[in-house]
């Protein structure tokens, strides 16, 4: 178990050196305008001026060769400098800190509904197969799995915050202005999780041992409670990147929408502002994160699946 | 229930083809009721919706279709040389997966949107970039499984080259689970097209494409809320409808 | 979730109950000392720096000031100066007594010259100032001396930029200028959460009389149907630059006021006349062509007003009446006579401000009338820029802000029309263009400058320079407030008038 996880934590480095390069030579090999970009995301109808342009571009350091502007960068960030963004002229660090606190906070907060909600339902439904129960479910959760964040978005808008103005619409910052982007962040997951669990669960069910327990009369529900989650949480785990995936892709819509400060909006907008260092220091955020969540994934499904774990030794 | 899906689908893939006037203005009919001339009224430019959705279907479930076949294709080939290959190479295709696999398309989307212009070249590029490699690893998995079987270790023993192996013995047998799997990938697909345009980085105006409509229609929530219903219905009926049908194929075919 | 149906029916009663409590805002007498939430149009995307737009931002919400104010009428008004006067290339500017900053300390004449100095010293130098050498130095105890490299006429005018607002010398220790509780103005700025809101409170000691307001947020929601949606749910009492379609839900019996004006900005076809448009003839089709009244009152819905020349009733020297109506008869046979009667080009724009793909897809109908037939391509900006310089491309649809940031449109005139000029997207050059805006460099007089600018944009509809189509509008949305009023040139947001209704 532990040489599956040196081998993986060992090459996290150069997964993220490699993405690094790449990322960092996308937008130069595109022969974009990245002065005028940026001036012009500065003061948008500025005319183009050759002298202003060549002193930003000093400025901004983009005269020197990339390898020059790599190998800078790249000395700078080991030392957790993570260089000036090209729109605000501030450190990035701490901007890509707060937004990503922000987006930790939604996507754990769609995490935790997936988890206390998805998984139960699924469990709910395995009990009976075929009956009302599972069918609803089983309806939901492929709905929830369809249905994108930008359809949901509005719809929940419209019915909890206008036709029933309990909770705000827009904003971040208090936990009413969270409910609605945690909500529609968490449909997708919750979804995923329900199908999931009942799928294990219903595995589970149809195993020798629990059919022998269960014909040895020890309490049922507690049995499929007690299994079938376990089993269930393994399942999710082994989806771990389709889910991270799901939850960091739709957190750039619902952050959009909703007007959260987060780490997707945040791309967003060095994305349009061609904030070349911004973009570049999220999108390794993004990365990290990825190997991260694959790697706690994995450890998690190795803690939980006595059987992955024998696997992983051998 | 089958071959109503199958219908469905059908019908979905020679929509792309109806000769359908998607981009006729007509200024004075704006946010028309349905009527005979326009089933599903029209929009704020006056444009028949009905055809707007039909037209959507050329990007919606054409290119998607595109996209999903040849990350199908380029994955599986990835997969099967690897599995191949095994020891390093296969390691090495595990880790690129590992990150691969969690970096969502919108995100990927927004990156090459940044490099080129938003539109649908920018998307097939976002969506190529990732979306190989759960064929990939599908493939890779299927291969090492059959490579230990025994009528594998049988033809090896009988001097059959990897090339004609994996032909006629790894490959029947991974098409039926991969093409399941590629029903479930077009939904995820439609969703980040749809999402990326709703985002503005997609098809630009004045293509149809149901989330650029989606996203055009939220000025109009209140006067026209059918501008946002319609695409939606769309976007998800047709997600929908793949998925179903990607998980009965799954379900039959892998014998649960 | 499931729930069982009576249980789903209380939860349903209850809130409808409390919900009902509520009631319809009604316009009511000011209520003092209110807490004022907006919803504003534009975020600041440069970390507040005063030398990019965020510095309409800060100005806006009340915070900063400039020593000169622009008035209605386009001539300048005082501000943290009380009165100016020009002396050959210089221009003293008394400043106004007993004026403080935020954060305490007063404002002299040494605070006004960091400023100024500050802004004049940056690598890219905002539009207002550009390129004319501005020096300030201290003139005895109350007034400061503005010195520019030749004569400047509208001096006053330009420092009646945003981007020229006067921060206390705190504000100005290396890097960007601090905003944060730097300014003069009536809201003190407490707390500016990145891009997302600034939170605000009241300055007790502004010079200007004391605000009504006691604490202001100010939310940047940058997508206009989530700003209808805040608007609506009730999070914000201004909701500024809302979708045509939107304001048909906000009527007044709900309690909304609604204020729409005509803003300096002018949606123009600009028509390349070193290729496709060389011939005046051509050009002219195209303008008979188009129904600028049906672009403006159709395909916009009414949210702009349609365009018979490149200012509109923004300005004082705007043209008021409309445009001709439609002629495709005779556009037809101008192409005829210019030996094209089919023409084949390309019509492109970009996709950020919402009304451009709709325009060009309703020009491309009215050009395929008279046998243009425009092929619509749409994409971002910035790439197609440098084609657009060099005279690479057909029909591009262009919205231009004539005013820049200062209300006088000499510098864009020069810029985009001359034939040296720096953004001449037409590729029009015409020495008799030119020598009519010889009088700008040295005329001071208000008058006199908007009599060159009425003969200039009259010389460009007769040459057919591009076709402007539409001008542009500002609205805003309220709900439970008073004083408010509509800035067509985007400086002022909050003022001391502003005062919630109850």
């Amino acid at each position: 178990m532990s040489g599956l996880l040196a081998r993986r934590l060992v090459a996290l480095p150069f997964v993220l050196l490699g993405a690094a390069l790449l990322i960092f030579l996308l937008p130069r090999m595109a022969g974009v305008d990245t002065v005028r970009s940026v001036l012009r995301s500065r003061v948008a109808e500025a005319e183009p001026d050759p002298e202003v342009a060549a002193r930003v571009t000093a400025e901004l350091g983009l005269d020197r060769s990339w390898l020059e502007q790599f190998l800078r960068w790249l000395g700078h960030a080991l030392t957790g400098d993570l260089g000036i963004s090209f729109a605000t002229r501030t450190p990035i660090a701490p901007q890509l800190g707060a937004a990503l606190e922000v987006s930790a906070v939604l996507a754990a907060g769609a995490l935790l509904v997936a988890g206390l909600v998805g998984i139960p339902l699924g469990v709910w439904a395995a009990r009976r197969p075929g009956g009302l129960a599972d069918r609803a479910v089983t309806g939901f959760s492929v709905l929830g799995v369809a249905v994108p964040e930008f359809v949901l978005a509005p719809v929940l808008v419209l019915l909890l915050a206008i036709a029933v103005p309990l909770l705000p619409a827009t904003g971040w910052g208090t936990p009413a202005q969270a409910v609605l982007p945690v909500l529609t962040l968490a449909a997708f997951p919750t979804a995923l999780a329900a199908q999931l669990t009942r799928a294990e669960t219903l595995d589970a069910l149809g195993r020798p041992h629990v059919a022998v327990a269960l014909a040895k009369g020890i309490g049922g529900a507690q049995l499929i409670w007690r299994h079938g989650a376990r089993l269930a949480l393994t399942g999710v785990t082994a989806l771990s990147g389709m889910f991270f995936a799901g939850l960091l892709g739709g957190a750039v819509v619902v952050e959009v929408a909703f007007g959260i400060p987060g780490l997707g909006r945040l791309l967003y907008d060095a994305v349009v502002g061609q904030d070349l260092p911004m973009l570049q220091s999220g999108l390794l955020a993004v990365v990290a994160v990825a190997v991260l969540a694959g790697v706690a994934a994995e450890l998690l499904q190795l803690a939980l699946d006595p059987v992955a774990r024998s696997e992983a030794e051998t | 229930m089958r071959r109503v899906l199958v219908a469905l689908a059908v019908l979905l893939l020679v929509a792309a083809f109806l000769p359908v006037d998607a981009l006729t203005t007509n200024l004075a009919d704006r946010f028309a009721g349905p009527s005979l001339a326009h089933p599903l009224g029209t929009d704020n430019l006056g444009r028949d919706v009905l055809a707007r959705l039909v037209a959507g279907t050329r990007l919606s479930v054409w290119f998607t279709l595109l996209a999903v076949l040849i990350c199908a294709v380029v994955g599986t080939l990835l997969g099967l040389l690897a599995g191949y290959a095994g020891g390093a190479v296969g390691q090495l295709l595990q880790r690129v997966l590992d990150v691969l696999v969690a970096v969502p398309t919108v995100i990927v989307g927004l990156v090459v949107a940044a490099v080129r212009e938003p539109g649908p070249a920018t998307l097939l590029i976002a969506v190529l970039l990732t979306g190989w490699t759960p064929f990939a690893r599908l493939a890779y998995q299927l291969t090492l499984r059959e490579r230990a079987r025994e009528y594998v270790e049988g033809a090896v023993a009988l001097g059959a080259g990897p090339g004609r192996i994996t032909l006629v013995h790894i490959l029947p047998n991974a098409v039926r689970p991969l093409t399941a799997h590629a029903c479930l990938r077009f939904a995820n697909v439609l969703l980040s097209l749809a999402g990326l345009s709703f985002l503005g980085l997609g098809a630009q105006p004045p293509t149809p494409e149901w989330g650029a409509m989606l996203a055009e229609g939220r000025q109009y929530l209140f006067a026209a809320p059918q501008l946002v219903l319609l695409p939606a219905v769309a976007v998800v009926g047709v997600a929908l409808l793949v998925t179903v049908l990607g998980r009965r194929l799954e379900g039959r075919w892998s014998g649960r | 979730m499931p729930t069982t149906p009576r249980r789903l029916l209380a939860v349903v009663a209850l809130v409808g109950l409390l919900g009902g409590c509520g009631g319809t805002a009604a316009t009511g007498d000011p209520v003092p000392d209110g807490e004022l939430r907006v919803a504003a149009q534009f975020a600041p995307r440069s970390g507040y720096a005063m030398d990019t737009d965020d510095a309409f931002v800060v100005a806006q919400v009340g915070s900063s000031e400039a020593l000169v104010r622009a008035g209605s009428d386009g001539t300048p008004q005082p501000g943290l100066a009380t009165s100016w006067r020009q002396d050959g290339a210089s221009w003293t500017f008394q400043l106004r007594p007993g004026v403080t900053f935020h954060d305490g300390t007063p404002l002299t004449p040494s605070a006004v010259v960091t400023a100024l100095t500050w802004v004049a010293g940056v690598a890219a130098p905002p539009r207002a100032i550009k390129g004319i050498g501005l020096r300030a130095t201290e003139t005895g105890p109350d007034a400061v001396t503005v010195t520019t490299a030749a004569p400047d006429p509208i001096l006053p005018l330009r420092l009646s930029s945003v981007n020229t607002a006067i921060l206390a010398p705190s504000a100005y220790t290396g890097g960007p200028p601090s905003v944060i509780g730097t300014g003069t103005g009536p809201m003190r700025l407490v707390a500016a959460q990145g891009n997302q809101e600034a939170v605000l409170e009241r300055n007790d000691s502004y010079w200007g009389g004391r605000p009504q307001i006691a604490k202001a947020t100010v939310r940047f929601i940058t997508d206009p149907a989530a700003r209808a949606l805040a608007l609506r749910a009730g999070d914000v009492e201004i909701a500024q630059g809302l979708p045509e379609s939107a304001l048909l839900e906000f009527t007044p019996g709900n309690g909304y006021a609604d204020q729409t004006v005509a803003a300096p900005r002018t949606v123009s076809l600009m028509l390349n006349q070193k290729g496709a448009f060389a011939d005046v003839r051509v050009r002219q089709a195209v303008e008979k062509a188009l129904d600028r009244t049906a672009l403006a009152e159709q395909a916009l819905a009414g949210s702009a007003l349609p365009a018979s020349e490149l200012y509109g009733p923004a300005v004082a020297w705007g043209s008021q009446d409309p445009p001709a109506g439609p002629d495709p008869q005779g556009a037809r046979e101008l192409l005829a006579q210019a030996g094209s009667p089919q023409l084949t080009v390309r019509l492109q724009t970009y996709p950020n401000r919402p009304e451009l793909p709709t325009l060009a897809t309703a020009v491309q109908g009215m050009l395929r009338e008279v046998g243009i037939d425009a092929q619509i391509q749409i994409g971002e900006y910035g790439p197609q820029e440098p084609q657009l310089l060099a005279g690479d491309y057909d029909m591009f649809l262009l919205s231009r802000n004539y005013l820049t940031d200062v209300p006088d449109t000499g510098s864009t005139l020069v810029s985009d029309y001359s034939c040296a000029g720096s953004y001449n997207i037409n590729q029009y050059c015409s020495p008799e263009y030119d020598a009519l805006l010889a009088p700008l460099a040295t005329t001071t007089d208000p008058a006199g400058r908007q009599a060159v600018f009425r003969a200039a944009a009259a010389r460009l509809t007769a040459d057919v320079v591009g076709v402007p189509l539409v001008h542009s509008q500002e609205n805003a949305v309220t709900k439970g407030v008073a004083g408010f009023v509509v800035d067509p040139l985007a400086k002022q947001l909050i003022t001391p008038e502003l005062t919630r209704a109850g």
